[in-house]
Protein backbone atom coordinates (compact mmCIF):
# COMPACT_ATOMS: atom_id res chain seq x y z
CA UNK A 1 0.00 0.00 0.00
CA UNK A 2 1.18 3.49 -0.85
CA UNK A 3 0.92 6.32 1.64
CA UNK A 4 -2.81 6.96 1.58
CA UNK A 5 -4.08 8.24 4.91
CA UNK A 6 -6.20 5.94 7.03
CA UNK A 7 -9.93 6.64 6.74
CA UNK A 8 -10.16 6.80 10.53
CA UNK A 9 -7.80 6.59 13.42
CA UNK A 10 -8.55 7.00 17.12
CA UNK A 11 -5.79 7.27 19.71
CA UNK A 12 -6.19 6.77 23.43
CA UNK A 13 -9.70 8.13 23.67
CA UNK A 14 -11.16 8.80 27.11
CA UNK A 15 -14.65 9.89 28.02
CA UNK A 16 -16.18 10.76 31.38
CA UNK A 17 -19.78 11.51 32.26
CA UNK A 18 -19.37 13.52 35.43
CA UNK A 19 -17.03 11.44 37.54
CA UNK A 20 -17.98 8.23 35.75
CA UNK A 21 -15.20 7.29 33.32
CA UNK A 22 -16.90 5.19 30.65
CA UNK A 23 -14.09 5.02 28.07
CA UNK A 24 -10.66 4.45 29.51
CA UNK A 25 -8.26 4.95 26.66
CA UNK A 26 -9.47 3.30 23.45
CA UNK A 27 -7.59 3.21 20.17
CA UNK A 28 -8.60 2.02 16.75
CA UNK A 29 -7.21 2.05 13.23
CA UNK A 30 -9.56 1.58 10.32
CA UNK A 31 -7.86 0.84 7.00
CA UNK A 32 -9.64 1.19 3.70
CA UNK A 33 -12.16 -1.66 3.44
CA UNK A 34 -11.96 -2.72 7.08
CA UNK A 35 -15.06 -3.86 8.90
CA UNK A 36 -14.48 -3.45 12.61
CA UNK A 37 -17.13 -4.85 14.88
CA UNK A 38 -17.48 -3.70 18.46
CA UNK A 39 -19.01 -6.23 20.81
CA UNK A 40 -19.53 -6.22 24.55
CA UNK A 41 -22.14 -6.28 27.26
CA UNK A 42 -24.72 -3.52 27.55
CA UNK A 43 -23.13 -0.50 29.23
CA UNK A 44 -19.59 -1.43 28.22
CA UNK A 45 -19.26 1.83 26.23
CA UNK A 46 -19.78 0.69 22.62
CA UNK A 47 -22.26 3.42 21.68
CA UNK A 48 -20.31 6.11 23.48
CA UNK A 49 -17.14 5.07 21.64
CA UNK A 50 -18.93 5.22 18.29
CA UNK A 51 -20.54 8.57 19.14
CA UNK A 52 -17.17 10.02 20.10
CA UNK A 53 -15.86 9.17 16.63
CA UNK A 54 -18.12 11.75 14.99
CA UNK A 55 -18.19 13.97 18.07
CA UNK A 56 -21.83 13.52 18.98
CA UNK A 57 -20.14 13.11 22.36
CA UNK A 58 -17.07 15.15 23.22
CA UNK A 59 -14.16 12.97 24.34
CA UNK A 60 -12.21 14.30 27.32
CA UNK A 61 -8.89 13.05 26.01
CA UNK A 62 -7.50 11.43 22.93
CA UNK A 63 -6.90 12.06 19.28
CA UNK A 64 -9.19 11.69 16.32
CA UNK A 65 -7.73 11.59 12.82
CA UNK A 66 -10.10 11.44 9.88
CA UNK A 67 -8.52 10.77 6.51
CA UNK A 68 -5.22 12.17 7.73
CA UNK A 69 -6.72 15.28 9.29
CA UNK A 70 -6.34 15.64 13.04
CA UNK A 71 -9.38 17.18 14.74
CA UNK A 72 -8.34 20.19 16.80
CA UNK A 73 -9.67 20.72 20.31
CA UNK A 74 -9.60 23.57 22.81
CA UNK A 75 -10.36 23.81 26.51
CA UNK A 76 -13.42 25.85 27.47
CA UNK A 77 -15.26 26.27 30.74
CA UNK A 78 -17.71 23.61 29.50
CA UNK A 79 -14.79 21.25 29.05
CA UNK A 80 -12.89 20.15 25.98
CA UNK A 81 -14.53 21.20 22.73
CA UNK A 82 -13.62 21.18 19.05
CA UNK A 83 -11.62 24.28 18.19
CA UNK A 84 -13.14 24.61 14.75
CA UNK A 85 -16.74 23.57 14.22
CA UNK A 86 -16.40 23.88 10.48
CA UNK A 87 -13.77 21.16 10.64
CA UNK A 88 -16.20 19.00 12.61
CA UNK A 89 -18.95 19.59 10.07
CA UNK A 90 -16.60 18.57 7.23
CA UNK A 91 -15.50 15.56 9.21
CA UNK A 92 -19.06 14.45 9.94
CA UNK A 93 -19.88 14.66 6.28
CA UNK A 94 -17.18 12.01 5.73
CA UNK A 95 -18.47 9.64 8.41
CA UNK A 96 -22.10 8.73 8.12
CA UNK A 97 -23.98 7.12 10.92
CA UNK A 98 -26.76 4.56 11.00
CA UNK A 99 -28.72 4.57 14.25
CA UNK A 100 -30.46 1.87 16.23
CA UNK A 101 -33.76 3.75 15.91
CA UNK A 102 -33.20 4.74 12.27
CA UNK A 103 -33.83 8.45 13.00
CA UNK A 104 -35.12 9.20 9.54
CA UNK A 105 -36.66 12.68 9.37
CA UNK A 106 -40.36 12.09 9.77
CA UNK A 107 -41.54 15.14 7.84
CA UNK A 108 -39.68 14.16 4.68
CA UNK A 109 -40.30 11.37 2.22
CA UNK A 110 -37.71 8.64 1.94
CA UNK A 111 -36.15 10.22 -1.15
CA UNK A 112 -36.13 13.63 0.53
CA UNK A 113 -34.34 12.05 3.50
CA UNK A 114 -31.72 10.60 1.20
CA UNK A 115 -30.98 13.82 -0.70
CA UNK A 116 -31.23 16.20 2.29
CA UNK A 117 -27.62 16.25 3.45
CA UNK A 118 -26.08 15.87 -0.04
CA UNK A 119 -28.03 18.93 -1.21
CA UNK A 120 -27.81 21.12 1.89
CA UNK A 121 -24.50 20.05 3.43
CA UNK A 122 -22.44 18.90 0.45
CA UNK A 123 -24.16 21.44 -1.88
CA UNK A 124 -24.65 18.83 -4.55
CA UNK A 125 -26.96 19.89 -7.41
CA UNK A 126 -30.47 18.71 -6.59
CA UNK A 127 -30.98 16.84 -9.83
CA UNK A 128 -27.78 14.89 -9.42
CA UNK A 129 -28.64 14.11 -5.79
CA UNK A 130 -32.04 12.78 -6.81
CA UNK A 131 -30.54 10.53 -9.48
CA UNK A 132 -27.95 9.19 -7.07
CA UNK A 133 -30.57 8.86 -4.33
CA UNK A 134 -32.92 6.86 -6.51
CA UNK A 135 -30.09 4.53 -7.53
CA UNK A 136 -29.27 3.96 -3.86
CA UNK A 137 -32.90 3.29 -2.99
CA UNK A 138 -32.96 0.77 -5.80
CA UNK A 139 -29.89 -0.87 -4.31
CA UNK A 140 -31.50 -1.37 -0.93
CA UNK A 141 -34.71 -2.55 -2.57
CA UNK A 142 -36.82 0.50 -1.77
CA UNK A 143 -37.20 2.38 -5.03
CA UNK A 144 -40.96 1.97 -5.05
CA UNK A 145 -41.06 3.46 -1.53
CA UNK A 146 -39.24 6.66 -2.56
CA UNK A 147 -42.27 8.87 -1.93
CA UNK A 148 -43.36 7.22 1.31
CA UNK A 149 -42.91 8.87 4.68
CA UNK A 150 -40.87 6.97 7.29
CA UNK A 151 -43.92 6.28 9.45
CA UNK A 152 -45.54 4.53 6.50
CA UNK A 153 -42.76 1.93 6.38
CA UNK A 154 -41.73 -1.06 8.46
CA UNK A 155 -38.70 -0.88 10.72
CA UNK A 156 -36.63 -2.95 8.32
CA UNK A 157 -37.52 -0.67 5.42
CA UNK A 158 -36.73 2.40 7.50
CA UNK A 159 -33.33 1.00 8.41
CA UNK A 160 -32.51 0.14 4.81
CA UNK A 161 -33.64 3.66 3.91
CA UNK A 162 -31.34 5.02 6.61
CA UNK A 163 -28.47 3.05 5.07
CA UNK A 164 -29.27 4.61 1.69
CA UNK A 165 -29.22 8.03 3.39
CA UNK A 166 -25.78 7.21 4.80
CA UNK A 167 -24.48 6.02 1.41
CA UNK A 168 -25.70 9.18 -0.29
CA UNK A 169 -22.90 11.07 1.47
CA UNK A 170 -20.24 8.92 -0.25
CA UNK A 171 -18.76 8.44 3.20
CA UNK A 172 -15.19 7.44 3.97
CA UNK A 173 -16.41 5.41 6.91
CA UNK A 174 -19.87 4.20 7.94
CA UNK A 175 -20.72 3.95 11.62
CA UNK A 176 -23.48 1.54 12.66
CA UNK A 177 -24.89 1.50 16.19
CA UNK A 178 -26.80 -1.74 16.69
CA UNK A 179 -28.62 -1.33 13.39
CA UNK A 180 -30.77 -4.42 13.81
CA UNK A 181 -31.54 -4.29 17.53
CA UNK A 182 -34.83 -2.43 17.19
CA UNK A 183 -36.14 -4.71 14.45
CA UNK A 184 -38.55 -7.62 14.56
CA UNK A 185 -36.54 -10.82 14.04
CA UNK A 186 -38.00 -11.49 10.60
CA UNK A 187 -36.78 -8.08 9.37
CA UNK A 188 -33.18 -8.42 10.57
CA UNK A 189 -32.06 -10.53 7.61
CA UNK A 190 -32.78 -7.92 4.93
CA UNK A 191 -30.77 -5.28 6.76
CA UNK A 192 -27.83 -7.61 7.41
CA UNK A 193 -27.86 -8.60 3.76
CA UNK A 194 -27.45 -4.97 2.71
CA UNK A 195 -24.60 -4.58 5.20
CA UNK A 196 -22.86 -7.72 3.97
CA UNK A 197 -23.02 -6.37 0.42
CA UNK A 198 -21.49 -3.11 1.57
CA UNK A 199 -18.64 -4.97 3.24
CA UNK A 200 -18.10 -7.01 0.11
CA UNK A 201 -17.76 -3.93 -2.07
CA UNK A 202 -15.01 -2.65 0.22
CA UNK A 203 -16.78 -0.09 2.39
CA UNK A 204 -14.97 0.87 5.57
CA UNK A 205 -17.39 0.18 8.40
CA UNK A 206 -17.45 0.27 12.17
CA UNK A 207 -20.33 -1.75 13.51
CA UNK A 208 -21.65 -2.13 17.03
CA UNK A 209 -23.65 -5.32 16.97
CA UNK A 210 -24.92 -8.35 18.84
CA UNK A 211 -25.15 -10.37 15.63
CA UNK A 212 -22.26 -12.77 16.17
CA UNK A 213 -22.69 -14.52 12.83
CA UNK A 214 -22.32 -11.20 11.08
CA UNK A 215 -19.26 -10.32 13.17
CA UNK A 216 -17.71 -13.67 12.41
CA UNK A 217 -18.31 -13.71 8.65
CA UNK A 218 -17.85 -10.09 7.75
CA UNK A 219 -15.42 -8.35 10.06
CA UNK A 220 -11.73 -7.90 9.53
CA UNK A 221 -11.36 -7.10 13.21
CA UNK A 222 -13.42 -7.67 16.33
CA UNK A 223 -13.04 -5.57 19.47
CA UNK A 224 -14.51 -6.84 22.69
CA UNK A 225 -15.13 -4.01 25.15
CA UNK A 226 -15.52 -4.40 28.87
CA UNK A 227 -16.12 -1.40 31.14
CA UNK A 228 -14.66 1.04 28.67
CA UNK A 229 -11.54 -0.94 27.88
CA UNK A 230 -10.59 -3.28 25.05
CA UNK A 231 -10.40 -6.71 26.62
CA UNK A 232 -9.63 -8.60 23.42
CA UNK A 233 -9.19 -7.54 19.84
CA UNK A 234 -8.10 -9.20 16.64
CA UNK A 235 -9.36 -11.16 13.64
CA UNK A 236 -12.74 -12.82 14.23
CA UNK A 237 -11.32 -16.31 14.01
CA UNK A 238 -9.12 -15.53 17.02
CA UNK A 239 -11.40 -13.40 19.14
CA UNK A 240 -14.63 -15.26 18.47
CA UNK A 241 -13.20 -18.68 17.59
CA UNK A 242 -10.65 -18.88 20.35
CA UNK A 243 -11.43 -16.41 23.13
CA UNK A 244 -8.81 -16.16 25.85
CA UNK A 245 -10.51 -14.32 28.70
CA UNK A 246 -13.07 -16.06 30.85
CA UNK A 247 -15.36 -13.05 30.48
CA UNK A 248 -15.41 -13.18 26.69
CA UNK A 249 -16.03 -16.94 26.81
CA UNK A 250 -19.00 -16.26 29.06
CA UNK A 251 -20.18 -13.47 26.76
CA UNK A 252 -20.02 -15.71 23.69
CA UNK A 253 -21.54 -18.77 25.34
CA UNK A 254 -24.98 -19.61 23.93
CA UNK A 255 -27.62 -18.11 26.21
CA UNK A 256 -29.82 -20.39 28.38
CA UNK B 1 -79.24 47.00 5.20
CA UNK B 2 -78.31 48.80 8.38
CA UNK B 3 -77.97 52.56 8.05
CA UNK B 4 -74.47 53.38 9.31
CA UNK B 5 -75.35 57.09 9.23
CA UNK B 6 -72.23 58.08 7.35
CA UNK B 7 -69.88 56.23 9.72
CA UNK B 8 -69.34 53.36 7.22
CA UNK B 9 -66.01 54.54 5.74
CA UNK B 10 -64.55 55.39 9.14
CA UNK B 11 -65.62 52.02 10.49
CA UNK B 12 -63.87 50.30 7.59
CA UNK B 13 -60.75 52.35 8.18
CA UNK B 14 -60.93 51.32 11.82
CA UNK B 15 -61.24 47.69 10.78
CA UNK B 16 -58.12 48.04 8.65
CA UNK B 17 -56.25 49.52 11.61
CA UNK B 18 -57.34 46.55 13.72
CA UNK B 19 -56.16 44.05 11.11
CA UNK B 20 -52.84 45.79 10.47
CA UNK B 21 -52.22 46.15 14.17
CA UNK B 22 -53.03 42.51 14.84
CA UNK B 23 -50.87 41.17 11.99
CA UNK B 24 -47.85 43.32 12.79
CA UNK B 25 -48.17 42.49 16.49
CA UNK B 26 -48.28 38.82 15.54
CA UNK B 27 -45.04 39.14 13.60
CA UNK B 28 -43.35 40.85 16.56
CA UNK B 29 -44.78 38.27 18.97
CA UNK B 30 -43.59 35.31 16.87
CA UNK B 31 -40.14 36.83 16.58
CA UNK B 32 -39.92 37.52 20.32
CA UNK B 33 -41.42 34.13 21.05
CA UNK B 34 -38.74 32.32 19.06
CA UNK B 35 -36.06 34.41 20.78
CA UNK B 36 -37.51 33.72 24.22
CA UNK B 37 -37.82 30.00 23.56
CA UNK B 38 -34.19 29.89 22.38
CA UNK B 39 -33.03 31.89 25.40
CA UNK B 40 -34.84 29.58 27.78
CA UNK B 41 -33.39 26.49 26.11
CA UNK B 42 -29.86 27.86 25.83
CA UNK B 43 -27.15 26.68 28.17
CA UNK B 44 -26.26 30.26 29.08
CA UNK B 45 -27.39 30.97 32.61
CA UNK B 46 -27.91 34.67 31.88
CA UNK B 47 -30.07 34.19 28.78
CA UNK B 48 -32.15 31.66 30.67
CA UNK B 49 -32.74 34.13 33.52
CA UNK B 50 -33.65 36.95 31.13
CA UNK B 51 -36.16 34.74 29.32
CA UNK B 52 -37.74 33.63 32.59
CA UNK B 53 -37.93 37.17 33.95
CA UNK B 54 -39.61 38.39 30.77
CA UNK B 55 -42.31 35.71 30.73
CA UNK B 56 -42.93 36.00 34.47
CA UNK B 57 -43.41 39.78 34.36
CA UNK B 58 -45.64 39.72 31.29
CA UNK B 59 -47.82 36.93 32.62
CA UNK B 60 -48.19 38.52 36.03
CA UNK B 61 -49.24 42.04 34.98
CA UNK B 62 -52.57 42.88 33.29
CA UNK B 63 -52.31 43.71 29.59
CA UNK B 64 -53.93 47.10 30.09
CA UNK B 65 -51.47 48.12 32.77
CA UNK B 66 -48.57 47.03 30.57
CA UNK B 67 -49.91 49.02 27.66
CA UNK B 68 -50.32 52.23 29.70
CA UNK B 69 -46.95 51.68 31.33
CA UNK B 70 -45.19 51.25 28.00
CA UNK B 71 -47.00 54.10 26.30
CA UNK B 72 -46.75 56.77 28.99
CA UNK B 73 -43.69 55.38 30.70
CA UNK B 74 -42.00 54.97 27.34
CA UNK B 75 -42.77 58.59 26.44
CA UNK B 76 -41.36 59.83 29.75
CA UNK B 77 -38.25 57.72 29.23
CA UNK B 78 -37.71 59.10 25.75
CA UNK B 79 -38.28 62.66 26.96
CA UNK B 80 -35.68 62.16 29.66
CA UNK B 81 -33.19 61.02 27.07
CA UNK B 82 -33.91 63.88 24.66
CA UNK B 83 -33.81 66.46 27.52
CA UNK B 84 -30.46 65.09 28.59
CA UNK B 85 -29.17 65.25 25.03
CA UNK B 86 -30.30 68.92 24.84
CA UNK B 87 -28.73 69.87 28.18
CA UNK B 88 -25.47 68.10 27.56
CA UNK B 89 -24.90 68.55 23.86
CA UNK B 90 -27.47 71.07 22.73
CA UNK B 91 -28.97 68.48 20.43
CA UNK B 92 -32.61 69.40 20.01
CA UNK B 93 -34.81 66.52 18.97
CA UNK B 94 -38.37 65.67 19.83
CA UNK B 95 -39.70 62.15 19.57
CA UNK B 96 -43.37 61.50 20.03
CA UNK B 97 -44.37 57.91 20.51
CA UNK B 98 -46.66 57.03 17.67
CA UNK B 99 -49.79 55.30 18.99
CA UNK B 100 -49.74 52.66 16.27
CA UNK B 101 -46.12 51.75 16.85
CA UNK B 102 -46.68 51.76 20.61
CA UNK B 103 -49.63 49.43 20.13
CA UNK B 104 -47.66 47.00 17.96
CA UNK B 105 -44.74 46.95 20.38
CA UNK B 106 -46.91 46.48 23.46
CA UNK B 107 -49.10 43.76 22.03
CA UNK B 108 -46.08 42.10 20.43
CA UNK B 109 -44.26 42.21 23.75
CA UNK B 110 -47.20 40.73 25.66
CA UNK B 111 -47.85 37.91 23.24
CA UNK B 112 -44.16 37.26 22.65
CA UNK B 113 -44.08 35.92 26.18
CA UNK B 114 -46.99 33.56 25.57
CA UNK B 115 -45.58 32.49 22.20
CA UNK B 116 -42.27 31.81 23.92
CA UNK B 117 -43.91 29.20 26.11
CA UNK B 118 -45.75 27.70 23.14
CA UNK B 119 -42.58 27.47 21.06
CA UNK B 120 -40.49 26.11 23.89
CA UNK B 121 -42.87 23.24 24.50
CA UNK B 122 -43.06 22.59 20.75
CA UNK B 123 -39.28 22.54 20.29
CA UNK B 124 -38.88 20.16 23.21
CA UNK B 125 -41.43 17.82 21.65
CA UNK B 126 -39.27 17.26 18.56
CA UNK B 127 -37.66 13.80 18.59
CA UNK B 128 -34.06 14.23 19.76
CA UNK B 129 -32.91 11.28 17.65
CA UNK B 130 -33.83 13.16 14.48
CA UNK B 131 -31.94 16.23 15.66
CA UNK B 132 -28.96 14.01 16.36
CA UNK B 133 -29.21 12.56 12.86
CA UNK B 134 -28.99 16.10 11.48
CA UNK B 135 -25.94 16.78 13.57
CA UNK B 136 -24.34 13.49 12.54
CA UNK B 137 -24.81 14.37 8.87
CA UNK B 138 -22.86 17.60 9.18
CA UNK B 139 -25.73 20.07 9.48
CA UNK B 140 -24.96 23.36 11.21
CA UNK B 141 -27.29 24.53 13.99
CA UNK B 142 -28.82 27.10 11.62
CA UNK B 143 -29.46 24.54 8.89
CA UNK B 144 -30.96 22.13 11.40
CA UNK B 145 -33.24 24.87 12.67
CA UNK B 146 -34.50 25.62 9.19
CA UNK B 147 -34.78 22.09 7.85
CA UNK B 148 -35.66 19.97 10.89
CA UNK B 149 -36.44 21.77 14.15
CA UNK B 150 -38.73 24.44 12.74
CA UNK B 151 -40.85 22.29 10.39
CA UNK B 152 -41.24 19.58 13.04
CA UNK B 153 -41.90 22.01 15.86
CA UNK B 154 -44.71 23.77 13.99
CA UNK B 155 -47.10 20.87 14.25
CA UNK B 156 -46.84 21.02 18.03
CA UNK B 157 -46.93 24.83 18.16
CA UNK B 158 -49.88 25.52 15.86
CA UNK B 159 -52.70 24.80 18.33
CA UNK B 160 -51.14 27.18 20.88
CA UNK B 161 -50.26 29.68 18.17
CA UNK B 162 -53.83 29.70 16.98
CA UNK B 163 -55.16 30.28 20.51
CA UNK B 164 -52.70 33.09 21.11
CA UNK B 165 -53.65 34.72 17.84
CA UNK B 166 -57.37 34.71 18.69
CA UNK B 167 -56.69 36.32 22.07
CA UNK B 168 -54.25 38.78 20.46
CA UNK B 169 -56.88 39.80 17.94
CA UNK B 170 -59.30 40.70 20.71
CA UNK B 171 -56.59 42.41 22.75
CA UNK B 172 -56.12 44.95 19.96
CA UNK B 173 -59.37 46.55 21.18
CA UNK B 174 -57.37 47.87 24.14
CA UNK B 175 -55.40 50.29 21.95
CA UNK B 176 -58.30 52.76 21.85
CA UNK B 177 -57.18 53.56 25.42
CA UNK B 178 -53.94 55.07 24.15
CA UNK B 179 -55.82 57.03 21.52
CA UNK B 180 -55.55 54.81 18.47
CA UNK B 181 -58.62 54.82 16.26
CA UNK B 182 -59.35 51.17 15.67
CA UNK B 183 -62.82 49.96 14.74
CA UNK B 184 -63.90 49.64 18.38
CA UNK B 185 -63.16 53.29 19.02
CA UNK B 186 -65.02 54.37 15.87
CA UNK B 187 -68.01 52.30 16.93
CA UNK B 188 -67.91 53.72 20.46
CA UNK B 189 -67.81 57.29 19.16
CA UNK B 190 -70.60 56.67 16.69
CA UNK B 191 -72.75 55.01 19.35
CA UNK B 192 -72.33 57.99 21.66
CA UNK B 193 -73.16 60.49 18.93
CA UNK B 194 -76.20 58.69 17.55
CA UNK B 195 -77.47 56.85 20.68
CA UNK B 196 -77.75 53.71 18.53
CA UNK B 197 -75.08 51.37 19.94
CA UNK B 198 -76.33 48.21 18.20
CA UNK B 199 -76.10 49.78 14.76
CA UNK B 200 -72.34 50.01 15.18
CA UNK B 201 -71.36 47.34 17.68
CA UNK B 202 -73.06 44.49 15.86
CA UNK B 203 -71.12 45.11 12.62
CA UNK B 204 -67.93 45.33 14.70
CA UNK B 205 -68.70 41.97 16.33
CA UNK B 206 -69.40 40.49 12.90
CA UNK B 207 -66.08 41.76 11.53
CA UNK B 208 -64.19 40.20 14.47
CA UNK B 209 -66.00 36.93 13.85
CA UNK B 210 -65.16 37.10 10.18
CA UNK B 211 -61.47 37.61 10.87
CA UNK B 212 -61.58 34.77 13.38
CA UNK B 213 -63.21 32.41 10.87
CA UNK B 214 -60.70 33.19 8.16
CA UNK B 215 -57.89 32.67 10.67
CA UNK B 216 -59.28 29.33 11.72
CA UNK B 217 -59.41 28.21 8.12
CA UNK B 218 -55.80 29.29 7.58
CA UNK B 219 -54.64 27.54 10.76
CA UNK B 220 -56.43 24.35 9.74
CA UNK B 221 -54.57 24.44 6.42
CA UNK B 222 -51.26 25.03 8.17
CA UNK B 223 -51.91 22.21 10.61
CA UNK B 224 -52.53 19.89 7.72
CA UNK B 225 -49.39 21.07 5.98
CA UNK B 226 -47.17 20.47 9.02
CA UNK B 227 -48.78 17.14 9.88
CA UNK B 228 -47.52 15.61 6.66
CA UNK B 229 -45.56 12.50 7.56
CA UNK B 230 -47.21 12.23 10.97
CA UNK B 231 -50.82 12.01 9.78
CA UNK B 232 -53.54 9.64 10.81
CA UNK B 233 -52.95 5.97 10.16
CA UNK B 234 -56.20 5.55 8.20
CA UNK B 235 -54.82 7.64 5.34
CA UNK B 236 -52.03 5.15 5.05
CA UNK B 237 -53.55 1.73 4.81
CA UNK B 238 -51.32 0.34 2.15
N1 LIG C 1 -25.40 10.88 28.12
C1 LIG C 1 -24.94 10.11 29.14
N2 LIG C 1 -24.87 10.62 30.38
C2 LIG C 1 -24.40 9.86 31.41
N3 LIG C 1 -23.99 8.61 31.30
C3 LIG C 1 -24.05 8.04 30.08
C4 LIG C 1 -24.53 8.75 28.94
N4 LIG C 1 -24.47 7.94 27.85
C5 LIG C 1 -23.97 6.76 28.31
N5 LIG C 1 -23.71 6.80 29.63
C6 LIG C 1 -23.14 5.73 30.45
O1 LIG C 1 -21.96 5.29 29.82
C7 LIG C 1 -21.85 3.89 29.92
C8 LIG C 1 -21.69 3.29 28.54
O2 LIG C 1 -22.89 3.45 27.83
P1 LIG C 1 -23.06 3.03 26.31
O3 LIG C 1 -21.94 3.58 25.55
O4 LIG C 1 -24.42 3.39 25.90
O5 LIG C 1 -22.91 1.45 26.40
P2 LIG C 1 -23.31 0.34 25.33
O6 LIG C 1 -23.63 1.00 24.04
O7 LIG C 1 -22.12 -0.55 25.27
O8 LIG C 1 -24.49 -0.37 25.90
C9 LIG C 1 -23.08 3.39 30.65
O9 LIG C 1 -22.74 3.20 32.00
C10 LIG C 1 -24.06 4.52 30.51
O10 LIG C 1 -24.91 4.58 31.60
MG1 LIG D 1 -25.45 1.04 22.89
Amino acid sequence: MVDTPLPLEVRNLKKRFGSNEVLKGLSLQAHQGDVITLIGASGSGKSTFLRCMNLLEQPNEGELIVHGETIRFKETRHGREPADWQQVVNMRAKLSMVFQNFNLWAHMTLLENVIEAPVHVLKKPRKEAIEHGRALLDRVGLLERADYYPMQMSGGQQQRGAIARALAMDPEVMLFDEPTSALDPELVGDVLKVMRDLAKEGRTMIVVTHEMAFAKDVSSQVMYLHQGMVEEAGPPAEVLGNPRSERLKQFLAPKH
Amino acid sequence: MIDLQGYGPRLLEGALVTIELALLSLVVAIFLGLLTASAKMSRSWLLHKIGTLYTTVIRGVPDLVLMLLLFFGGQIGINMVTDWLYDRFGIDIFININEFVAGVITIGLIFGAYMGETFRGAFLAVDSGQIEAGRAYGMSEALMFRRIRFPQMMRHALPGLSNNWMVLLKTTALVSIIGLTDMVRVAAEASKATHEPFTFLIPVAVIYLLIASVSEWIFARLQKRYNVGFGEADEWNN
